[in-house]
């Protein structure tokens, strides 16, 4: 038996893996379906982006062109690498003169005085797919992983389990010793104790590291702007913190422009976690102040996949809707998916089992074997690729050859035996006679083999006995009993009634009031909101209650004088000790519950515990699409959608990771009358 | 007299030939004539599933040329069938000027049965008679390979005395897969173990279906843990009079 094989049956024998991976796929099967139900053109959407991914493949080398550009003239260094060993090659450069820009600073010339280098590193998968870890490690550099499900499989030395919820195999229990162990806190099943546990050893991460990393969600061509999108806010960090920030991007990654982008968002999260907004969307036009940026765009193998028959397999967007839906990987979490050579595959799932022989070759054909070709996965998909389509491809031996090696023969991954039945098969159905001859043959066979009853028993080894019945040749097949003059012939009736109604009924607009709508978006997260017509007098007030006598406030947000009168100390220098931020929002969403964020008030929205946004009632704009022509002309923006948070154990949402535990939103409706 | 042509499929041929039956019965009560060609055989999906494109093709161009000499719509009792014709088809012959555009002729003339019934003829009623609970297994490629749906969800609402009740979980897929059932036994018994119990959970004793195929599985997973409840192809349901 192949070692694949011997994986399934681990993963379908290994009960506690299996109560973690039922329990990861009802909550995002139907978290999704209900965050789909805010979109009722979903469909039209769906169908709009698969156009512009489409488009983008189609024309890939112009948006490439102009989103480098674009970024250089933002001041942002732009590498391209071929491959995963030169992408290695530029971050080790990037490391190496950082390390002497280190040691230079401090003054060491003592070499044991000399701690490695440290890159907080924010969930990524294209760094998964280059192993980026175990190469950098393996030069003396050391890599945190900053996203709490990532951080947990890091400290396990495991491969992430699913590409959006990377401990999707373990249970609580299997964490809580975790952390007993490798971080000294007592042993604890509370999933906020071990959040707030992950939060403060992190902390101290992002504080010190000397470069943050951080892969990329979407590239826009047309501004440059880097897209990236987290819930716990350690996207956020490694990317405002350290004074370097990488960013790893696969190639095919873009999106033409800021309006793309926004249909886009509004399809991606309510496939990866059922939110209509991730927490922190993050538009990232030029490094901020005493920053640099490095932008890395990675080839490794898009360009032979674009050229190739799964082509299609480049409109992803990584949202692991089709893993949530697969029944295949629902029993295997994403660690049975292994090649020939028994290496994990970086990306598991009816995608993974495409782009991973895709992209990285043969040795992972066999997973494309383990389907049923059921089509949930297509379903599911927001930028609706033909995922069984192009699982029969990988099947039929057409992935990109890589080095010139020959082609594929089709049916990799198959047993000798089902190939060589399906090749006699193909024979017989091709020669009617021999067909029906065989078809006589096997009645008699099985009626011989079991003489009493319809259903015989096989063996386990052919696959089929394993758990079924297989039922007996007919003694008189259809073809043998067909007699025309048989049919019974009656008068046609006519039933009528035909009921074909496709259309789909939209919602009818909702009238809501945009700050009532912006309120009840909000305050499902778990934000809150005050209406106010004075807003420094009720965040003073706030203040006050709260015991708090000190904040990290945007300047020009609230009228300073009331401040000093009320003995509220403020400043606008980052300070990880300060519990409260005050920041001016540009702009609320309605529909999601949104702040939109930038430049000088990304610190104070995210180093403290609890972040205030003052917004004013007239700001709130309908949805995210309308918000983003305030983006263009800010080096960093971010939406925020709610307290940071996380599902990444056990899929239980817990409230405060990396960023604010509490948003409070007061709204300034003094204009309104 | 409107004729079609009927695709029988190896499974139901070999296996099932009283669902065959009933799809001549209830279209013939219709008033439609149906016509067998004797030189069918298998549509070519399990190659082509498998990754034996070549095989595939062998067998799709014969089935091309048996229906080539034949006239009228071919109405097929598999939603996994007519999935095949009407897009694997074209899929094998992507980029051949002699072989696409017949690949395409074939799709163009057929229907999943229930499809055929309900958008081609207009009929929802079929004045079938079945005297029990029933529910309803979407077979994976009707569902999402063909989109067809509401037609035998309306036809077997309107099957007189019957009670038909939603199976939980109904869209997942059964496990059957073709040669997944046989490649990966151990991934196609759980998923077979979770479409039985919810078929218990429904209180139903009888599973409709539209595909042979799920009902060699379901029915074959039945029988070996000796379950009382029955699987019938939504023909024969439907020439219960």
């Amino acid at each position: 038996m192949d070692t694949f094989r011997q994986r399934i049956r681990e993963s379908i024998e290994n009960e506690t893996l299996q109560i973690a991976l039922d329990n990861n796929t009802e909550r995002r099967l139907k978290g999704r379906a209900a965050a789909f139900e805010s979109i009722p053109d979903w469909r039209k959407r769906r169908q709009r982006a698969h156009a512009i991914r489409a488009d983008v493949i189609e024309h890939l080398d112009e948006y490439l062109a102009q989103f480098i550009a674009k970024n250089e003239e933002n001041g942002v260094i732009v590498h391209r690498a071929k491959d995963a060993a030169e992408a290695i090659q530029i971050i080790l450069g990037i490391a190496d003169s950082n390390v002497s820009r280190r040691w230079s600073e401090n003054n060491t010339d003592d070499r044991s005085r000399r701690t490695p280098l440290l890159i907080a590193k924010s969930k990524s998968m294209v760094s998964e797919e280059i192993e980026l870890n175990h190469k950098l490690e393996a030069e003396g550099i050391r890599v945190v992983e900053t996203d709490l499900g990532e951080y947990i499989v890091q400290l396990r030395h495991e491969r992430p389990s699913h590409i959006i919820t990377p401990a999707a195999h373990l249970r609580k229990e299997q964490v809580g010793e975790l952390f007993h162990e490798k971080l000294g806190i007592p042993y604890t099943t509370d999933i906020p104790t071990l959040t707030a546990t992950a939060r403060k050893v992190l902390r101290e991460i992002f504080l010190t590291a000397d470069i943050g990393f951080s892969g990329v969600n979407f590239g826009v061509a047309e501004t440059g702007t880097v897209c990236i999108i987290t819930n716990e806010g350690n996207g956020r960090m490694v990317t405002t913190i350290p004074p370097v920030h990488i960013a790893l991007m696969g190639m095919e990654r873009l999106v033409p422009n800021l309006e793309n982008l926004s249909l886009m968002l509004s399809l991606l999260p309510r496939s990866a976690t059922g939110q209509k907004l991730t927490v922190y969307t993050q538009l990232l036009n030029k490094p901020l102040e005493n920053q640099t940026r490095h932008l890395i765009i990675l080839d490794n193998g898009r360009m032979r996949l674009r050229n190739s028959p799964l082509k299609e397999s480049l409109y992803c967007i990584r949202c692991g809707a089709c893993l949530n839906a697969c029944p295949v990987f629902r029993e295997l979490s994403g660690h049975a998916y292994i090649g020939k050579d028994k290496s994990i595959a970086p990306y598991p799932g009816p995608i993974g089992s495409v782009i991973s022989p895709g992209l990285l070759g043969e040795n992972y054909v066999q997973l494309a074997q383990a389907s049923s070709l059921c089509g949930a996965c297509k379903d599911a998909c927001p930028v609706d690729i033909d995922l069984p389509k192009l699982l029969t491809r990988v099947r039929a031996g057409q992935i990109p050859t890589v080095d010139n090696r020959p082609q594929t023969v089709g049916g990799a991954g198959l047993t000798w035996s089902t190939r060589l039945g399906l090749q006699l098969y193909a024979r017989l159905a091709t020669h009617p006679k021999l067909y029906a001859a065989s078809q006589k043959f096997a009645a008699l066979g099985t009626h011989l083999l079991s003489p009493r009853s319809q259903w015989m028993r096989l063996p386990a080894i052919t696959g089929w006995g394993y758990s079924k019945d297989f039922p007996r040749f007919a003694g008189k097949t259809f073809r043998e009993q067909w007699n025309k003059n048989d049919v019974i012939l009656s008068e046609a009736k006519d039933l009528g009634n035909n009921d074909r109604d496709s259309s789909v009924a939209l919602l009818p607009q909702s009238d809501i009031n945009k700050v009532e709508q912006f309120t009840n978006e909000l305050t499902a997260l778990s934000g809150y909101v005050t209406l106010t017509k004075n807003p420094t007098q009720s965040i003073i007030e706030f203040l006050n209650a709260r015991g708090v006598n000190k904040i990290h406030l945007e300047p020009n947000t609230l009228k300073e004088s009331l401040l000093r009168k009320a003995n509220i100390e403020f400043t606008d220098t980052p300070d990880d000790k300060i519990l409260v931020g005050v920041t001016n929002a540009i702009c609320g969403l309605a529909d999601t519950g949104s702040v939109l964020e930038a430049d000088g008030a990304l610190h104070a929205s995210l180093l403290p515990e609890i972040h205030i946004a003052v917004l004013k009632s007239s700001n709130i704009l309908p949805s995210l699409s309308d918000a983003m022509k305030f983006v263009n002309d800010k080096s960093a923006a971010v939406f925020i959608t709610g307290p940071s948070r996380t599902a990444d154990i056990e899929m239980t949402l817990t409230i405060g990771v990396h960023g604010p535990k509490e948003i409070h939103v007061f709204v300034d409706d003094s204009n309104s009358g | 007299m409107t004729q079609v042509q009927l695709f029988v499929t190896c499974l139901v041929d070999s296996f099932f030939p009283k669902t065959g039956q009933a799809v001549v019965d209830v279209l013939s009560r219709l008033g439609i004539d149906v016509d067998f060609a004797r030189e069918q055989t298998c549509c070519g999906q399990p190659q082509f599933n498998a990754g034996l494109r070549k095989d595939a093709r062998a067998i799709a161009e014969h089935t091309i040329k048996v229906f080539e000499k034949t006239t009228g719509d071919i109405v097929t009792p598999s939603g996994s069938c007519a999935h095949m014709f009407r897009h694997n088809y074209t899929e094998l012959f992507e980029g051949d000027s002699n072989w696409h555009p017949r690949a395409k002729a074939l799709a163009a003339r057929t229907y999943e049965f229930t499809e055929y019934l309900v958008d081609k003829l207009g009929v929802t009623d079929v004045g079938a008679k079945w005297d029990g609970m029933l529910t309803y297994h979407p077979s994976c490629h009707t569902l999402r390979g063909i989109n067809v749906d509401k037609q035998p969800r309306a036809l077997l609402a309107n099957v007189q005395g019957s009670t038909l009740v939603e199976l939980p979980q109904a869209e997942e897929c059964c496990g059957f897969g073709g040669i997944m059932s046989v490649e990966h036994p151990e991934l196609s018994a759980e998923w077979l173990k979770r479409k039985i119990s919810n078929l218990e959970a429904s209180q139903s004793p009888t599973l409709v279906v539209t595909d042979a195929g799920c009902l060699m599985h379901i029915a074959g997973g039945l029988n070996r843990q000796k379950k009382s409840q029955r699987v019938m192809h939504i023909a024969e349901v439907l020439n219960q009079r």
